[in-house]
């Protein structure tokens, strides 16, 4: 068997093997567990970056192929694929896991059981990128939902049990709904093709949803995309989100944000707009509603928080909404015939997950550590802390400036882009005012970051802390924020390092 | 071209420097710790390299100008849906002139700063580097080739200006207070600016898909421009409009003006540098930049024009009465900035009136009104570059009294002029140059605004010139309030008696020498003019070949005689010696007040009383307007969005997973059965599946 082949399957096998490793180095071993699971991870970081050297057009050389369950006139096999969509999106989980490794080292409580969470949400996370059957999809999907539970509600907050809870109703509620959603497509498919065995994979799927009715289409289309919205979050689905933000672990926020919230958008894309073209048209106004809500909505609630967690937490809302928008414009794009569109929504769509992925997990990055080297999160019992923590300030002050989208950094492309592509979607439907909402969120991106930062890194030094206890980044903190800042410079110098990847995938969809 | 092709060094070299000073500062040994002869070092080679470019562009060495054709070169960058992006430089005269004054200035200021900045400590690395990193931006402006590129550049600077006004917004050398009002400072100047920014991005998108491109030569181009504006011509207005909401916002203009006078909490190396000599000159620039689009509606032009008298009309009243030696500077940097916008505006007017654009053409109907539409162009130019020497020197020198003083109150100065001669002189200089006193700098460029327009009033019939008359009144009358204020300013600090606690006496060489070089400018910069240097701000000269006059940077060059022209019509013309006339008055009154105190100034304020006293005072409640603004639109806002969010939102679903689990608070449930909760859900979701089963039955007939 060629050794290409293995490479993705080898993606979730290796995390999986760290992960049961991990989990039996309890008592006195338990000091090397993070060593162990850090090498896991940079073994599926390797792996992962043997994928991104390949030139994006011999990808297919990757795909897997084996049967599972071919019996009482169902199909479900184990296929793998990786293309332009989902490449980015393997990428940054790997980097981002082997970061919160790291990062975590100083792990105490339980640190076999928080390590082997943090590879096994890698399991489901690589799983959900890279399957292309439903039945696949949809299992690891769920796997990567129960660890992040056990992580918040193990290890978390004062309030962990009702963020853990919370999380877990609203995203298996949504799943489930996202599974009806996929029973119907995949079974009228098979009645489509008037086959006697019903084909889980996304190829056959897709095949033949094209031409089925477009009312059952748009049916179809509204379960699939409530169960990915939660998960994005759009507005109003979006409470669980703060909440376990707030109570999880400093690495499980920087995966939950950085790359379990692209399951949401990386379905929308993968399933809603490839397999349902027929709802396209008909669900374009209310995607970009909802999208354009929580662009505004998220970014007004981030003004009147006080945990700076929780106000990162509500800008992944707002930023999310981005993504949200550039698909609406995308789906509007397609059907109106739009190719240029289309290929603009989609990249902008893929580019903003990818950048928001990195920056996001600099920002919760940062607020954890301020937390950890701080003692509170609480914006107003800060103040002046540039003077005292001036490393930290710096990493802080980039980060937001990251995320409020300074130009020269990558948040800046996954904005312009999108905000571009909106335009395109807009100027025909004759509705230029929308491009103030657009621009508004922008401004008050720019108001929460710097009224976070007056508040907490300048003006004058806070008396509510103490601060013999209060300490600088440590090494290995400083590395990661480091390493992630570097990233978000160099690919917002040169976005064409992240966009070269996309541009084929969408170019194959400008295409119908 | 052998240097041109190398003028990507001249912004490429700052940036070298912050990452050195930035990040390897540290590692670099005692001496050179603080970074800053490396950043003087590098921005003296940036400006030897633009002046050399500059040189070769105009044609004193290499094989012949280039002259009026714009050399560009560029690369691809990206490409988004079937778009492409590039990056490169775009030089002409307008960017040469850009990067040579900014460099040259930057090198002053910087050298100027060593002896400033000096008791700062490691505080001084953060300072250099961060103000390397401004330069790149400012020279990364004047050589992008694309508007997309400006943007970035643009934005560099803004945030560069945040982290140079924030300086002292924490561990404030003078207390907490202070670093409280700087940290505000910072945070107002970043916002209101963004304010701006963001209507100048969405001018971009609105420019971008009109034109097809941002590129200067895609979107600058006669032929593009036509065929656009046929098209649609309400969205080029409304690009133009756009881009202009940024210029607001970068060069503080009526309404944004606001945050300019706060940013005075940063060092006065940085005032000088980034709040008067360049980076609020980014929006003349991206005026004069953008001038072909702007030209196309008359409006437009009449809107730029009516911001700046309006600005500089009120910024000079705010002038009048404040006791801040720093904030009278801030004012009149507004004031001087908003006769560069009337300047282009009135210009502008003219020429967009002179041109037709017909059947994929841009026709120049009017050469006469084209003419004055060139002055005002020049003339908006050339006040650029007047100020910018001049405002450097002028803070400059009120760098150096609050360094010997440790005070910016001006009722606490007098008399430094036996203390501080080298300072006082140099300070004169520039005070006489912004006044308008015959000769220099300030004087000629001016007294060409003001000629543009009246000659606007002049030439326009219907009622634009009642509007173009209030607007050379306004400007008539700000020119009297400049000389009056500046001179109140250096008569109450380097004359009378010293009413302070204690003055250190003339500042080192490091400061004094940069005044010295800064004061031959000031005084000597309006003669380019008569030294045949028109070519230099003279980019339409009397070019008017049809067709090739959207090439933008024509003429004027191989026609030296222009220049003295203008200066004999200055010299001729009755409107001069009225302005004469009022600055010699105005500083007379100044003299009476304020040295002889033979008319007491509390006369006519009623001793602070009047409405007008106190209106001014409080700028105008402009920081009460947008306090308000901010709060109601913004926090108040919020607070409703959280409330929605904790209690509908929240409320709805806590009390539907009530209902589902039965009573009680699901914190609780979820504390002591968690697994009767775990069941629930899974309950809920086997009951979901088994309809969706029995419903694809009934739907498919698949079984």
């Amino acid at each position: 068997m060629d050794f290409n082949t293995l490479i993705l399957p080898l993606l979730i096998l290796v995390p999986l093997i760290g992960a049961v490793l991990t989990l039996f180095m309890g008592g006195n071993r338990a000091k090397y567990a993070n060593l162990v699971a850090l090498v896991f991870t940079l073994i599926t970081l390797v792996l992962s970056l043997v994928v991104m050297i390949t030139p994006v057009g011999e990808l297919d050389k990757f795909n897997f192929t084996a049967d599972w369950i071919n019996a009482g006139g169902l199909k479900m096999s184990f296929i793998f694929v990786v293309d332009g969509l989902s490449i980015l999106m393997v990428f940054l989980t790997a980097m981002l896991e082997v970061l919160v490794m790291a990062f975590s080292y100083k792990q105490s409580d339980r640190p076999n059981y928080f390590y082997a969470l943090l590879l096994a949400i890698e399991v489901g996370l690589m799983g959900v990128y890279l399957s292309a059957d439903y039945f696949l999809f949809y299992i690891m999907w769920e796997v990567s939902l129960i660890p992040m539970y056990f992580l918040i509600s193990w290890y978390g907050g004062p309030r962990r049990h009702y963020s853990a809870i919370k999380f877990f109703i609203y995203t298996h509620v949504a799943s489930l709904i996202m599974l009806i959603g996929i029973f119907c497509m995949v079974f009228e498919s098979a009645h489509l093709a008037g086959s006697a065995t019903v084909d889980f994979s996304f190829a056959f799927v897709k095949q033949w949803m094209a031409g089925a009715d477009s009312v059952f289409q748009i049916l179809v289309f509204a379960m699939l995309f409530f169960g990915f919205a939660v998960k994005m979050p759009a507005v109003p689905f979006h409470t669980w989100l703060p909440d376990a933000h707030v109570e999880a672990p400093t690495a499980g926020s920087v995966l939950l944000a950085g790359v379990m919230l692209k399951m949401g958008s990386y379905g929308i894309i993968r399933v809603c707009i490839e397999a349902l073209p027929g709802a396209l048209g008909s669900w374009q106004y209310i995607v970009i509603a909802i999208g354009l809500v929580s662009m505004i909505y998220g970014a007004y609630a981030c003004i009147a928080q006080r945990d700076l967690k929780k106000m990162v937490a509500y800008s992944s809302i707002s930023h999310m909404g981005l993504v949200m928008v550039a698909m609406g414009a995308a789906m509007g794009g397609a059907a109106a015939g739009d190719a240029n569109l289309v290929k603009m929504g989609i990249e902008f769509a893929i580019f903003q997950m990818f950048a928001h992925g990195l920056i996001s997990g600099m920002l919760f990055l940062v607020c954890g550590t301020a937390g950890h080297n701080f003692g509170t999160r609480e914006i107003p019992l800060m103040g002046g802390m540039a003077g005292k923590v001036p490393v930290y300030a710096a990493f802080m002050m980039f980060a937001f400036m990251a995320s409020l989208g300074l130009p020269g950094l990558i948040g800046f492309w996954g904005e312009f882009g999108i905000i571009a592509a909106f335009y395109q979607w807009i100027e025909p439907n004759g509705m230029l005012y929308l491009l103030v909402i657009c621009l508004l969120s922008l401004l008050l991106t720019a108001g929460y970051y710097l009224w976070a930062m007056q508040r907490t890194l300048f003006g004058r030094l806070t008396t509510k802390l103490d601060f013999a206890h209060v300490h600088d980044v440590d090494r290995v903190e400083a590395v990661v924020l480091g390493v992630l800042a570097f990233a978000i410079a160099i690919y917002g110098f040169w976005p064409d390092l992240a966009l070269s990847y996309v541009t084929g995938y969408a170019q194959a969809w400008a295409v119908i | 071209m052998i240097i041109l092709d190398y003028v990507w060094l001249v912004p490429l070299i700052p940036v070298l420097c912050f990452v050195i000073v930035g990040f390897l500062g540290n590692k670099m040994g005692p001496k050179m710790a603080e970074g800053g002869f490396l950043v003087i070092a590098g921005t003296a080679a940036s400006f030897v390299i633009a002046l050399l470019c500059t040189l070769e562009y105009v044609g004193f060495i290499g094989d012949g100008g280039l002259y009026p054709d714009a050399v560009t070169n560029s690369i691809t960058w990206f490409s988004v849906g079937s778009y492409t992006l590039t990056f490169g430089y775009y030089i002409d005269i307008l960017s040469c002139l850009m990067m040579l004054f900014a460099s040259f200035i930057s090198l002053m200021i910087f050298t100027y700063s060593l002896g400033y900045m000096h008791d700062q400590g490691p505080r001084q690395r953060r300072y250099f580097a961060e103000v390397a990193l401004f330069l790149t931006g400012m020279l990364g402006l004047a050589v992008s080739s694309t508007l997309l590129e400006l943007f970035i550049f643009w934005e560099i600077m803004g945030l560069c200006s945040y982290l140079l006004i924030g300086f002292w917004s924490f561990n404030h050398p003078e207390g907490d207070d202070k670093a409280d009002n700087a940290a505000s400072a910072a945070k107002k100047a970043f916002l209101v600016t963004r304010l701006g920014d963001v209507c100048l991005m969405g001018g971009l998108f609105v420019l971008f898909f009109t034109m097809g491109g941002l590129e200067y030569t895609t979107v600058f181009n006669a032929t593009n421009l036509a065929n656009a504006w046929a098209a649609n011509s309400g969205l080029l207005t409304l690009a133009a409009l756009l881009i202009f909401g940024g210029v607001i916002g970068k060069s503080a203009q009526f309404p944004l003006l606001d945050w300019l006078p706060d940013a005075m909490a940063g060092p006065t190396t940085v005032s000088a540098l980034i709040h008067a000599a360049t980076m609020v000159k980014a929006g003349v620039y991206l005026v004069a930049r953008c001038f072909p689009l702007f030209v196309l509606e008359p409006n437009v032009m009449l809107f730029v024009a009516i911001i700046g008298g309006v600005t500089a009309f009120f910024a000079a009243t705010m002038a009048m009465n404040n006791m801040n030696i720093k904030k009278v500077l801030a004012y009149s940097t507004l004031s001087q900035l908003g006769y560069m916008f009337l300047s282009l505006g009135a210009g502008g007017y003219m020429m967009a009136l002179s041109i037709e654009v017909t059947g994929g053409q841009i026709i120049i109907q009017n050469p006469e009104y084209f003419t004055i539409g060139c002055l005002g162009y020049a003339a908006g130019c050339l006040h650029m570059v007047n100020h910018a020497f001049f405002k450097a020197l002028l803070f400059l020198c009120s760098g150096s009294v609050i360094h010997a003083n440790g005070t910016e109150d001006m009722r606490l100065m007098g008399g430094l002029y036996k203390q501080m001669p080298k300072t006082a002189i140099t300070m004169l200089i520039g005070t006489l140059s912004i006044a308008g006193f015959p000769f220099f700098a300030g004087f000629f460029s001016k007294d060409l605004v003001l000629d543009v327009v009246f000659e606007a009033f002049h030439e326009t019939s219907a009622n634009v010139n009642y509007l173009f008359i209030f607007l050379w009144f306004l400007g008539i009358v700000t020119a009297f309030m400049t000389a009056f204020y500046m001179f109140r300013l250096w008569f109450m600090t380097f004359m009378g008696e010293y009413r302070g606690h204690h003055c250190h006496g003339e500042s080192p060489k490091s400061m004094t020498v940069p005044l010295m070089i800064l004061a031959i400018f000031a005084f000597g910069a309006g003669f380019a003019l008569l030294l045949g240097w028109d070519g230099v701000f003279t980019f339409f000269g009397n070019h008017h070949t049809e067709g090739e006059v959207l090439q933008w940077i024509v003429g004027g060059w191989d026609r030296p005689n222009v220049g003295i022209h203008w200066i004999e019509e200055l010299f001729t013309n009755w409107k001069t010696y009225v302005t004469i006339v009022l600055v010699i008055v105005a500083i007379a009154l100044a003299y009476l007040m304020y040295v002889k105190k033979s008319i007491n100034p509390g006369k006519f304020s009623k001793d602070g009383q009047s409405w007008l006293y106190r209106t001014i005072s409080n700028r105008y409640y402009f920081p009460e307007i947008y306090n308000q603004f901010s709060w109601k639109l913004g926090y108040d806002v919020a607070r409703g969005v959280d409330f929605i969010d904790k209690q509908i939102i929240d409320g709805t679903v806590n009390g539907l997973s009530n209902a589902v689990c039965g009573s009680g608070d699901l914190m609780s449930k979820a504390q002591d059965g968690n697994l009767h909760t775990y069941a629930s859900v899974v309950l809920g979701g086997i009951v979901v599946l088994f309809v969706a089963v029995m419903l694809l039955f009934f739907y498919g007939g698949v079984f």
